[in-house]
């Protein structure tokens, strides 16, 4: 077992790098490469499903960082199984299905299927990961890698935009979730998955509970997109569509459902669960289903009834009854069918006609006819009619809604309206966006750039329908299926059974009139030809959110101008002169027991004295010198002065590197001054203090030398602790095999230390290559003045602001 | 950095240049036992190039090395990187590292820490040295960077202002209240 898992893991990782190698020779045949890699995962994902005994859990350990309880445990259930089929199995179908659809009109296909196995990894790691912090680990990672898919086509000002809100969106709510998880941790003293499941939290305070649940639960409907973060999901749509039908419709919106499902057994009893996940997912899910109805875009109807579904799956976990799920992966499984098909479809209607706007499209069934049925298949089984997968999932989603409003539970109406609703509407738009694309007149203006796909890249959604109408033609077998995977802890005890025919029911009779529903707003709306329908910029969030974002940068402008950050001549003194008043008056309060008493002068070596004239007569020299390279020259002699204090304190090392350092910075900052031009140093020569002020900061400069000396005094007299230094003295020899302690410490005893440095040094390097780069303004932003966003990298670029005028 | 004026600098800056490194590396590999290791060799190499590029000038300089330092520093990295994951394929901790004792010119210790040293030897040399460069470079009337270099380190839309030279005449500072 822990061979197939190891095999899942890291394939798509082997994959990534075979992306990179082969992707400079291969070009847009590296999918056949890389292809391998989700299908050897999805075999083994396979094999494992059938060596799982329904019902039981496996931990798989590996030791990582023991003394902070990380772990590389992984957790091997019918929930992490389950998802793993999804993400593997899709995963195999995009791969194909890129292998057509990104053909040599793009780019650097080497590093887009390396972004998507690294995204595969990530995804596979959060499904399988058996300790919380790996969880959130793997959870960011995918976060990380969703932003470089998103922007994958990154010379577009709206991937970049998309990109850049998905990754503040899911990060930012993954920290809260972080947070959430290291208070779920601290209060059951552990991080281990398995041990949570098992009840060890039960015994937490409830506050601490609650409080852990709605961070983590944050964390799981920014990941998913729900109110008030689903404006995200639209926007990431500039992906590449093959990118969309794998991260936005089956796997990663789908990890808030994951983690929601994980740690169900965890939180299903804290107040907070039902009316948390209740009230805003279905909200969402009216919400999203009412903006795919006003959306023309077909990326977008699919998005937005992406997010209304996802908030179906989540309040469904949040309605559920403390002693399991049911029917959970039959509904997510019903979506992944249907939405990664259309998904598909609509990148291959766009691919071939080259638009998406549902208004320009229409009368394709004549010439895809092929995608005509696949599209047909899909969107029925999207609008729930019998016969389709959708249809059962609805079926029985309608039946545990009556169930709920027979409970007692507060609000037990609430899901019902909603679900009814938005199963209204989703009927509408199923229709519209069948319909709209390959019913009607053909248009002639279509003709022109018409090219028709093959037949290969039909063959995915061509699948993915098939299964919609083949399980839901025989749903038993999907049943069966599904049982298999049974999670203890999640789900009800009681085996699934899925039938195509219940006989007449309430649900069928409600799903009858749902679908009559639907079909009568969309003749009403299509009559009307959609005149009203456009999502106004209040609704979707994003441009708010954009404005704040710009806003960062604005503010810390404001702060940094407020505080005068650019005049040191003003801004010194008052940090400087805080310090010696706090620092003096706390020393003068005190004096009685911290005067360290003075020297004695027989003590004084006059080598050591000497040498702190020599600084002092270069000190003097500092003052009196005008021109900047003197004084910096000066201010150098005084470094090179102090390396004499190392040699005499048997210091080698230390006396080696002050004089390299010294020799380098007195250089760098040679270099600096010569950039400025003259009149610069000649305007601060000539200007002068008022006398006030030149007393004020002989004080200043009086009172700072003297708590310095002070201080130096006090160290030299009160030196209990035991020096850290011993015990690498004794142990350099023996322990790293060196005799010197200075270098062994860098490499050895901290050699962790000196490598995060050497990181930290490269990129401060890269940052400051980036600034030193300086940017010519253009004529708009000096307009724009001062608080301008010029420059940060955060604010929009001109380019982009033309962008959005275009459409 | 133009070019120096002094024939006698340039003929010297080439012989202790060589020195110079020498001394580094070998300050490099004492290291582990006595005054030295990567960090210093590392500061003393870099100052030999900023030495070579006071003689010779910045351009001649950069050409004489062929490669970005900032590959030099990455590649210090790497194998740092590298030397700290090794234990992890022998099943022991990050970071171990082994010695060995080899019988030649009487018998010397070495082993990983030189590896690790190393490592930071290129980082220091590499970042160093290319900051330097790019902060001389503007004196000798050259762009800051190569404009070749200008899409590894900097945003594809945006322009840079010192296209050509410096005598080109600054855009004026936003002015300060």
């Amino acid at each position: 077992m822990a061979t197939a898992l190891l095999i899942i893991l890291f394939v798509p990782l082997l994959g990534a790098i075979a992306a990179l190698v082969a992707g400079r020779r291969l070009g847009a045949q590296t999918a056949w490469v890389v292809l391998l890699a989700p299908a050897l995962a999805c075999a083994a994902t396979v094999w494992l499903v059938l060596q799982f005994a329904p019902g039981t859990r496996t931990v798989i350990e590996w030791p990582w960082i023991p003394s902070l309880g990380l772990n590389l445990t992984f957790v091997v259930d019918g929930l992490a199984l389950f998802f793993g089929l999804v993400v593997s199995g899709v995963g195999v179908l995009v791969v194909f299905y890129s292998a057509h659809y990104l053909d040599h009109h793009y780019r650097d296909h080497g590093r887009f299927y390396c972004y998507l196995m690294l995204f595969m990894g990530a995804m596979l790691g959060t499904v399988f990961a058996g300790n919380l912090l790996l969880l959130f680990v793997c959870w960011e990672l995918t976060g990380v890698t969703s932003f470089l898919l998103i922007g994958f086509l990154h010379d577009k000002g709206e991937s970049r935009a998309g990109a850049r809100m998905a990754l503040l969106v899911t990060g930012g709510t993954g920290l809260a979730m972080l947070a959430g998880i290291v208070l779920l941790g601290q209060a059951a003293g552990t991080y281990e998955l398995a041990a949570l499941l098992d009840g060890v939290a039960k015994g937490a305070s409830p506050g601490r509970l609650n409080a852990a649940f709605v961070l983590i639960a944050l964390g799981a409907l920014g990941k998913s997109a729900q109110f008030p973060f689903q404006f995200w999901l639209p926007n990431a749509m500039a992906a590449p569509t093959p990118v969309s039908a794998y991260l936005h419709s089956a796997t990663m919106v789908k990890l808030g459902i994951f983690l929601i499902a994980r740690i169900f057994p965890v939180f299903r009893e804290t107040e907070l669960w039902s009316p948390l996940l209740v009230t805003v997912c279905f909200g969402t899910m009216g919400f999203g289903a009412l903006l795919a109805l006003m959306s023309h875009d077909l990326k977008a109807i699919l998005a937005y009834s992406t997010v209304s579904q996802l908030g179906f799956l989540l309040g469904y976990y949040g309605m559920a009854s403390p002693a399991g799920a049911q029917g959970d992966f039959l509904h997510i499984a019903s979506h992944v069918f249907y939405k990664g098909c259309l998904f598909m479809v609509v990148g291959i209607v766009d691919h071939a006609t080259g638009t998406r706007d549902v208004r320009e499209l229409g009368g394709l069934r004549h010439r895809l006819p092929l995608l005509a049925g696949i599209t047909a298949v899909a969107a029925a089984s999207m609008a729930g009619l019998p016969g389709t997968l959708g249809f059962i999932s609805k079926e029985y989603m309608l039946k545990e809604k009556f169930d709920y409003w027979e409970g007692a539970a507060a609000l037990n109406w609430y899901p019902m309206v909603l679900v009814v609703l938005a199963s209204v509407l989703k009927v509408a738009f199923s229709v519209r966006l069948f319909w709209g694309v390959f019913g009607g007149k053909p248009r002639p203006e279509l003709a022109k750039n018409f090219h028709a796909p093959g037949l290969a890249v039909q063959l995915p959604p061509l699948l993915l329908a098939g299964a919609c109408l083949a399980f839901g033609l025989f749903p038993t077998v999907l049943g069966g299926a599904l049982d298999r995977l049974h999670t203890v802890g999640l789900h009800h005890p009681v085996d699934l059974e899925f039938h195509i025919w219940h006989g007449v029911t309430r649900e069928f009779i409600m799903s009858m009139l749902i679908v009559a529903a639907g079909a009568g707003t969309f003749l009403l709306l299509q009559l009307e030809r959609w005149r009203w329908a456009r999502v106004p910029a209040w609704l979707r969030f994003d441009a708010g959110f954009e404005a704040a974002v710009d806003w960062l940068p604005r503010g810390a402008k404001l702060l940094g101008r407020g505080l005068r950050f650019d005049r040191q001549f003003d801004f010194l003194p008052i940090v400087l002169g805080f310090t010696v008043l706090l620092l003096g008056g706390f020393w003068w309060r005190h004096r009685g027991e911290l005067w360290p008493g003075l020297p004695v002068w027989a003590d004084i070596n006059p080598l050591r004295a000497f040498v702190v004239g020599l600084i002092a007569v270069a000190v003097g020299m500092v003052m009196h010198m005008r021109r900047w390279t003197s004084q910096l020259i000066a201010v150098s002699v005084i470094g090179f002065l102090v390396t004499f204090y190392y040699v005499l304190f048997r210091a080698p090392d230390l006396a080696m590197t002050q004089i390299l350092v010294e020799s380098a910075t007195l250089l760098l900052v040679l270099l600096l001054l010569a950039r400025f031009p003259r009149s610069a140093e000649l305007s601060e020569a000539t200007r002068a203090f008022p006398v006030g002020r030149q007393v004020m900061n002989a004080v200043i400069a009086g009172g700072m030398g003297l708590l310095v000396t002070l201080g130096a005094l006090m160290a030299m007299k009160h030196k209990h602790a035991e020096p850290a230094g011993s015990y690498y003295l004794e142990n350099s020899q023996p322990l790293a095999h060196g005799t010197n302690a200075v270098n062994t410490i860098l490499v050895d005893f901290r050699g962790f230390d000196t490598l995060l440095e050497a990181t930290v040094l490269v990129v401060a390097c890269l940052g400051a290559l980036g600034l030193l780069m300086r940017y010519r303004r253009t004529a708009e932003e000096w307009a724009a003045g001062a608080m301008g966003p010029a420059g940060y990298g955060l604010g929009r670029t001109t380019d982009q602001k033309k962008e959005k005028k275009s459409p | 950095m133009k070019a120096g004026q002094s024939y006698i600098f340039r003929a010297v800056g080439a012989v202790l240049f060589f020195l110079i490194n020498v001394f580094a590396i070998y300050l490099l590999l004492r290291g582990h036992n006595l005054p030295g290791g990567g960090f210093i060799g590392g500061l003393g190499s870099a100052l030999s190039l900023i030495m070579l590029s006071l003689a010779f000038g910045v351009e001649r300089t950069q050409g004489i090395l062929r490669t970005d330092p900032v590959r030099v520093a990455g590649a210090g990295l790497l194998l740092a990187l590298l030397t700290s994951l090794l234990p992890l394929l022998a099943g022991d901790p990050f970071l171990r590292h082994y010695h060995v004792v080899l019988p030649v010119l009487g018998k010397i210790e070495v082993g990983t820490p030189l590896l690790f040293d190393v490592g930071v030897f290129l980082v220091v040399v590499g970042v160093t040295a290319k900051l330097i460069f790019v902060l001389a470079r503007p004196n000798a009337d050259l762009t800051a960077l190569a404009p070749e270099e200008w899409r590894n380190y900097a945003a594809p839309l945006e322009e840079p202002i010192e296209k050509t030279a410096r005598s080109e005449s600054p855009a004026p500072e936003d002015d300060v209240p």
